[in-house]
């Protein structure tokens, strides 16, 4: 009996087990093992080389620099973008007027298709831009944005959170919502602050959407690509080459396509080990 | 009142470039530009607005590009939930050995984020002689691990009884699924169908790497070629921008209950 319905199962699950196999397993594994050989002219076909594809991208000062960046702006991105997430979610779950409505003026950027948003925001960050047309109604001086080095990330992340913000708060306000009512009112009348409330109340009960905002948000924010190939190229002087980006540089504009595996089998590696990190750091708190 | 005055400030700051975006879709591509230094109220209002940049858009290559957009969404929508429905019933409905480790496979396959495996399956697809093609766009979308885990979880929850039933009014194994399953679980496959939906809809790395050619471009990528150019016509860009953003808006707020439920479940169950 037991087999037999292993077998209708089976024709149930066939279409989709091959699909994922073909278009997300067996890929994955490829580039693992492209990623060891090399193109060679003079014998003609791939060629076994073992690490070399690895030794050859660490030796290089780009790919040194495209890991720096990466880092740099993971170090910077993920957790500005977790905060005012959360911080959004526990404003606008609280009563006050129009609420809904400012809530869901955050929320509708997530409708725009990231390259979209990357094109529109190349329009703002223009010398003659709706960015430097708002810093000079505030007095300000312009600014350079996208061409300057030390401008360029903060601006990408700016960008970035545009998109973002709003759909991490959705987690966030869902998490806190299932939070009881009566929880959140005990609190208030033991007279603890809005502060006090924040962070004791309603802080320890979303940990679980918190730590899954946070894990999905480095995993989106290790990948971003649209925005650097639409805004910045990588430029300037490599400032922006984060490693998606980098990856696909070498592949189509460099045409290496087997240090453009070993890369992206890095970039990878780079991932689950941040996100590793990331879970026993939150189990290590509790 | 201080917290909904902070509220409203914060919203209006996230809404500003949109409603940027669409004033200027409505105002001539020359005039881009001419209300930011000084930034006065005209900067997000036109008085005169005009439809040209819309009708510019039909025939042009971002419109193509967004009839290009919609068909390659709506076939995964189609497909995808037809292919992620059946494997999720598969994994629901019967006990069989193995199930853990093709559930496991079916978890796997979603962790392993599409994007960075989009280059190698991008060199196979050429192998295969399917880059321009409308099946080489369609097919990544199909075989959503999410999709089938959400819909698996939803259907844990059919009676036993239920299908029972069914067994003895004669129904096959299909029967059980297309007049007992399905009907049942309608907010789950919108839900699903959403997330197919989005996925393919924001997509750019893919699109980018398959289809190229005048005939299969999708509309993010056609709207940052035209940005890309030295001369673009910012009028059709935000135009072009205005498009794109509204369907999937529209779609959303046609389905908000079941976006929220969908996006919600992913992330605390």
């Amino acid at each position: 009996m037991k087999q037999r319905q292993g077998l209708i199962a089976l024709a149930f699950l066939t279409p989709a087990l091959v699909c994922l196999a073909v278009l997300r397993i067996v890929p994955a594994i490829s580039a693992v093992v492209e990623s060891f050989y090399t193109e060679s002219l003079l014998r003609g076909g791939r060629v076994f080389t073992g690490l070399s594809n690895y030794t050859d991208l660490l030796g290089s000062k780009d790919f040194r620099q495209s890991v720096g960046v990466t880092l740099l702006f993971t170090v910077l991105v993920n957790p500005i973008q977790v905060v005012v997430s959360f911080l959004l979610a526990v404003l606008f779950t609280q009563k006050a007027a129009g609420s809904k409505l400012w809530r869901t003026l955050v929320i509708l950027p997530i409708a725009t298709p990231p390259a979209v948003s990357a094109v529109i925001w190349s329009v703002i960050y223009r010398p003659d831009g709706l960015g430097n047309g708002v810093l000079g109604r505030l007095g300000l001086p312009a600014q350079p944005f996208l061409t300057s080095p030390n401008q360029v990330l903060p601006s990408l992340i700016v960008l970035l959170s545009w998109i973002g913000v709003g759909y991490w708060m959705l987690f966030l306000i869902a998490g806190i919502q299932e939070v009881p009512v009566e929880v959140r009112e005990a609190a208030l009348l033991d007279g603890a602050g809005p502060w006090r409330r924040m962070i004791s109340v309603i802080l320890p009960l979303v940990r679980r959407p918190l730590a899954f905002v946070l894990v999905a948000d480095t995993v989106s924010n290790l990948l971003v690509f649209a925005p650097v190939q639409i805004l910045t190229k990588g430029g300037p002087n490599g400032n922006s080459n984060l490693l998606m980006y980098d990856v696909y540089n070498r592949a189509y504009a460099i045409g290496d396509i087997h240090v453009a595996q070993a890369e992206v089998v890095i970039l990878v590696a780079l991932t689950l080990a941040i996100v590793a990190g990331q879970f026993r750091l939150l189990r290590g708190d509790q | 009142m201080s917290l909904s005055v902070l509220g409203g400030v914060v919203g209006i700051l996230f809404f500003l470039p949109l409603l940027w975006v669409v004033t200027n879709s409505l105002r001539p591509g020359s005039e881009t530009f001419a209300h930011l230094n000084p930034l006065s109220w005209q900067t997000f209002f036109e008085l005169r607005p005009t439809l040209t940049n819309y009708s510019a858009l039909l025939g042009s290559e971002i419109g193509r590009a967004t009839l290009n957009s919609i068909l390659v969404s709506a076939l995964t929508v189609a497909i995808g939930l037809a292919v992620c429905a059946t494997a999720a019933f598969g994994l629901a409905a019967f006990e069989f050995r193995g199930r853990g480790l093709v559930f496991g496979i079916v978890v796997l396959s979603f962790l392993v984020p599409f994007d960075a495996i989009a280059i190698p399956l991008s060199t196979m697809f050429r192998d295969w002689h399917l880059t321009n093609t409308f099946t080489g766009l369609v097919l990544p979308g199909i075989g959503n691990g999410m999709a089938i885990f959400l819909l698996r979880q939803f259907f844990l929850g059919v009676p036993a009884e239920l299908v029972e039933a069914g067994r003895l009014d004669g129904l096959g194994w299909f029967g059980v699924f297309r007049w007992i399953y399905l009907p049942l679980s309608k907010p789950a496959l919108i839900g699903a169908g959403l997330m197919l939906f989005l996925f393919q809809w924001q997509a750019y790395v893919w699109p980018l790497l398959i289809g190229t050619d005048a005939k299969h471009i999708l509309g993010p990528v056609a709207l940052s070629n035209l940005q890309g150019q030295n001369f673009a016509d910012y009028g059709l860009v935000f135009a072009g921008a205005v498009v794109l953003t509204v369907i999937p808006l529209v779609v959303i707020a046609g389905f908000q209950r079941y976006f929220v439920q969908s996006v919600s479940s992913t992330g605390l169950k």
